[in-house]
């Protein structure tokens, strides 16, 4: 070893040295009253009406939140039926003239970014772009019962349904958060999405908009004029890293303060527990997961499936599973095994009865009485020489659902059936799962805090029940639940609706898990919202 | 010289022409839904699936998209991304520089320390030196780079807090800070996955150089060298190491399409964002259209590594000829 090598390995230290020396001290001043986000998503497109297709993600909905103040938000208790749970953004009140028309009169302190007055046209543009079905499809859907939106005056508009039911105030505020309309009506509808706005949006929210790096993150500045107070915390920085491994580094090598839904292994949360600066802060989640059964046979779409078309045997299975052994093993205490598909964002889980536990030997019983029966002492149950086996489907990219799966397989032997997992490329799943090729379908859903949502899915005419599960007395309960008006306990038509569901047992509903949140100690008034996260970080204050 | 360049340019068009028409089939005729990341969290209806597959152009029979694909070719333009709803040449140029500044930071150590220290072995050939370095290259080539980055990461980032553990640039660092902290802020933030993908590549350089020039040294070319009274360096590295060089010019060919695909891993677990992730994503999303502008990406490279390599050739030995 020459004299140079030892002076050129001193070299490279010093310069590594170096480099680390100037670490974080450079931005350590402007670090405080600030606050690093990481997440999982980098926001594409954040503007109301526009949040479509690919473009629909958490990331973008969460930051469009900052950016774009709605007519009213939901309260805590996450009631979307009737007017009670909602409290005033936009508009500082609401009157209801009759059973199908809103009038809200919008708050006469609020402003558009650039100092423009919010008016009741802003409105009404907005749910005109909203109501393009070129432009926003999903949308459409979601404010069918919507009939007009008129302006009375510069502060009043005022919203007509085509029928009474109990969420038309959630529809009227939730879908789309108004626009702008003096700077956006001399651009065609289908144009928005290449305009400059995009890019540098002006909204009425908390926050504006300073920069997007690409591929790195999203930095916002507080508006000084919001109309109900300016934010906190002035620098908000929601930094990507696709990678979960990349955002809790980034977490715990002090690069960020805050990061959402930390996502299993439990061993993610553990690691995060264990830095003293932390506080997790489980918030529930809008997302569901469940084992759909296929009414159809996927070889026949015309003909029943030849197995799971049998009540007893889809009962068998969920009696089969030890769901809260399951949820436990994966999610620890933070998540719980549901009672129907409903997530726990959804306010009528609170009152719903409490799902079922395991009971291997009426599982047995039902398969026996199905005429399933171990006839060769091989461990899986037969009948008429065929085996019972049925495969189950499940994307490559959720590792929640592969070790699930696992588990369920070996208990699913427990009682007789033999499950083939098969685990597909996303794409590819999504193919097979809407073509109705399937047996039975590890689906998981993110839904929206509206429980009117389930008709989707199961109903019989809903536009995502792959499974072509129908039960015409749900869809009426279904109906009834939706129409209802608000009394003592809104809750009850849907628990009628929803213990239908699981009598019939179109799927096994298997985890309703609570996202976990973890947050830096010296920010106080930490509130976050499930619906969307980051909705009250105007309110937070950094104490550092 | 130009009747070469001239044949040259016509070939890398063929081959790219040739290239994305097959990619662009196989891609249609292989499963999977490019709107399947639209239904990912929501699930839509099938009539609101209808209209964004019309707004995508994915109605359309396969062979009329190919011939809008053509079009806009010709235009310069590769269409909208469906998963960032963007055109896909402004997300290419927004993610290149990073790119460019991984890949580049790596092919120069590799082709500077890697080749520097394959001839210190070949020369050293036996001794202790040679040993040890031949040992650790091995260990470096077969470390996995994704672990390593992990490794890295977690020690240097989180334990030690000595460079930053992902990222690739500090977004509270004032801009008053000036040009100068913002260089070093980005430098702070390259030299971990620059180490993650350098060991690994430096590595396999070494070892392709050190092979390349023991046969050299054992020529007898070289003897005549020494007889003639040059002095060692001399000898070794304007001699020995020009002819040495041709097994490594060809790997430096080979190394350039991997700049965008071969850091995936290490841009995932240093959210560094440059293209291969950006690649990653439009394959497991089947974003047809980013697809197609990284994969002329990736065939442009492969062409311009070739081309690359066959004038560095032209250049060391006089014998070839671009004609």
């Amino acid at each position: 070893m020459t004299p140079w090598t030892p002076r050129l390995s001193v070299s490279a230290g010093l310069l590594l040295l170096s480099l680390a020396g100037s670490s974080a001290a450079q931005s350590s001043s402007s670090r405080r009253g600030s606050i690093v986000i990481v997440t999982g998503e980098q926001p594409t497109m954040p503007i109301p009406t526009m949040m479509e297709g690919a473009a629909g993600t958490q990331g973008n909905l969460e930051l469009a939140d900052q950016l774009f103040c709605r007519l009213a938000g939901l309260g805590p208790t996450l009631l979307t039926a009737g007017d009670r749970g909602f409290v005033p953004l936009l508009a500082r009140s609401w009157t209801r003239r009759d059973s199908v028309t809103l009038a809200f009169d919008l708050d006469p302190r609020a402003r558009w970014q650039d100092g423009v007055p919010v008016t009741a046209r802003d409105v009404v543009f907005t749910f005109e772009r909203a109501r393009n079905p070129s432009i926003a499809p999903r949308l459409v859907a979601l404010l069918r019962r919507i009939t007009s939106v008129t302006a009375e005056g510069e502060r009043r508009v005022v919203f007509r349904f085509s029928e009474p039911y109990a969420e038309q105030l959630y529809d009227a505020t939730f879908h789309a958060a108004p626009l702008p309309a003096h700077l956006l009506d001399t651009i065609p509808p289908e144009g928005l999405a290449r305009s400059s706005f995009v890019t540098h949006p002006v909204g009425s929210g908390p926050y504006r908009l300073v920069r997007t790096v690409a591929g790195q993150f999203v930095e916002l500045a507080a508006n000084q004029d919001f109309f109900l107070g300016r934010p906190k915390i002035g620098r908000v920085i929601i930094r990507v890293a696709s990678d979960p491994d990349a955002r809790i580094n980034l977490l715990l090598s002090g690069q960020a303060d805050a990061i959402d839904n930390v996502i299993p292994p439990l061993d993610n949360l553990h690691r995060i527990k264990r830095d003293t600066s932390l506080r997790l802060i489980p918030v529930p989640s809008p997302s569901v997961g469940f084992l759909l059964f296929n009414q159809r046979d996927p070889a026949d779409p015309a003909a029943p499936h030849p197995v799971l078309s049998d009540l007893r045997v889809r009962r068998a299975i969920t009696l089969g599973l030890d769901r809260h052994l399951l949820v436990h093993a994966v999610f620890g205490s933070y998540a719980e095994v549901p009672y129907g598909p409903v997530s726990s964002i959804l306010w009528i889980r609170n009152g719903a009865p409490k799902a079922r536990r395991q009971d291997v030997e009426e599982a047995r019983q039902l398969l026996a009485a199905a005429g399933w029966r171990d006839s060769d002492s091989d461990g899986i149950r037969d009948r008429a020489g065929q085996r019972l086996q049925l495969s189950l489907l499940l994307p490559t990219t959720s590792a929640v659902r592969r070790k699930l799966a696992v588990l369920i397989q070996e208990q699913l032997r427990q009682i007789g059936l033999a499950l083939e997992l098969q685990q597909l490329e996303f794409p590819l799943w999504i193919e097979r799962r809407t073509g109705g090729k399937f047996d039975i379908d590890f689906a998981g859903t993110i839904q929206d805090p509206s429980p009117s949502g389930l008709t989707q899915a199961w109903s019989c005419t809903g536009g995502t029940n792959v499974a072509k599960y129908c039960n015409p007395r749900v869809d009426s309960l279904l109906d009834v639940a939706i129409r209802g008006q608000p009394k003592e306990n809104p809750g009850q038509p849907w628990f009628a609706a929803l213990r239908q569901i699981e009598d019939d047992a179109p799927a096994t509903f298997l985890y309703a898990p609570f996202y976990v949140y973890a947050v830096k100690r010296h920010y106080r008034n930490v509130s976050i919202m499930p619906a969307s996260s980051w909705l009250l970080l105007r309110e937070w204050s950094d104490s550092r | 010289m130009s009747g070469w360049l001239l044949r040259r340019a016509l070939q890398a068009v063929l081959v790219l022409a040739i290239a994305l028409t097959i990619l662009f089939f196989l891609m249609r005729a292989s499963p999977g839904d490019p709107l399947a990341r639209a239904t990912e969290d929501h699930p839509i209806s099938p009539a609101e699936l209808a209209v964004l597959r019309a707004r995508y152009g994915l109605d359309q029979p396969v062979s009329r998209q190919f011939v809008s694909f053509v079009a806009g070719l010709v235009r310069g333009e590769l269409g909208v991304s469906i998963e960032y709803a963007r055109p896909v040449t402004a997300l290419l140029a927004e993610r290149l520089p990073a790119t460019l500044l991984l890949g580049g930071s790596v092919l120069v150590l590799n082709f500077t320390l890697g080749l520097w220290l394959g001839v210190r072995q070949a020369v050293r050939r036996g001794q202790r030196e040679d040993r040890w370095l031949t040992a650790v290259s091995l260990v470096g080539y077969a470390t996995p780079s994704f672990w390593l980055g992990l490794v890295l990461a977690w020690f240097v980032g989180i334990k030690l807090r000595l460079l930053p553990a992902a990222g690739m640039q500090d977004p509270l660092l004032s801009w008053e800070a000036g040009t100068a902290a913002r260089a070093l802020d980005v430098l702070r933030h390259l030299v971990l996955p620059v180490l993650t993908l350098s060991i690994v590549s430096i590595a396999a350089t070494m070892r392709y150089q050190r092979t390349a020039m023991l046969e050299i040294l054992q020529l007898p070319y070289m003897m005549t060298a020494r007889a003639k009274g040059l002095p060692e360096r001399e000898v070794i590295w304007r001699h020995g190491w020009r002819n040495a060089l041709f097994p490594v010019i060809t790997l430096f060919g080979l190394w350039l399409p991997i700049l965008v695909t071969g850091s995936v891993f290490v841009e995932a677990v240093f959210a560094w964002p440059g293209l291969g992730s950006l690649a990653a994503a439009a394959v497991w999303g089947r974003d047809y259209p980013l697809l197609m502008g990284a994969s002329l990406l990736v065939a442009g490279l492969v062409v311009a590594g070739g081309f690359l390599t066959d004038i560095a050739y032209a250049l060391l030995d006089p014998r070839v000829r671009l004609a």
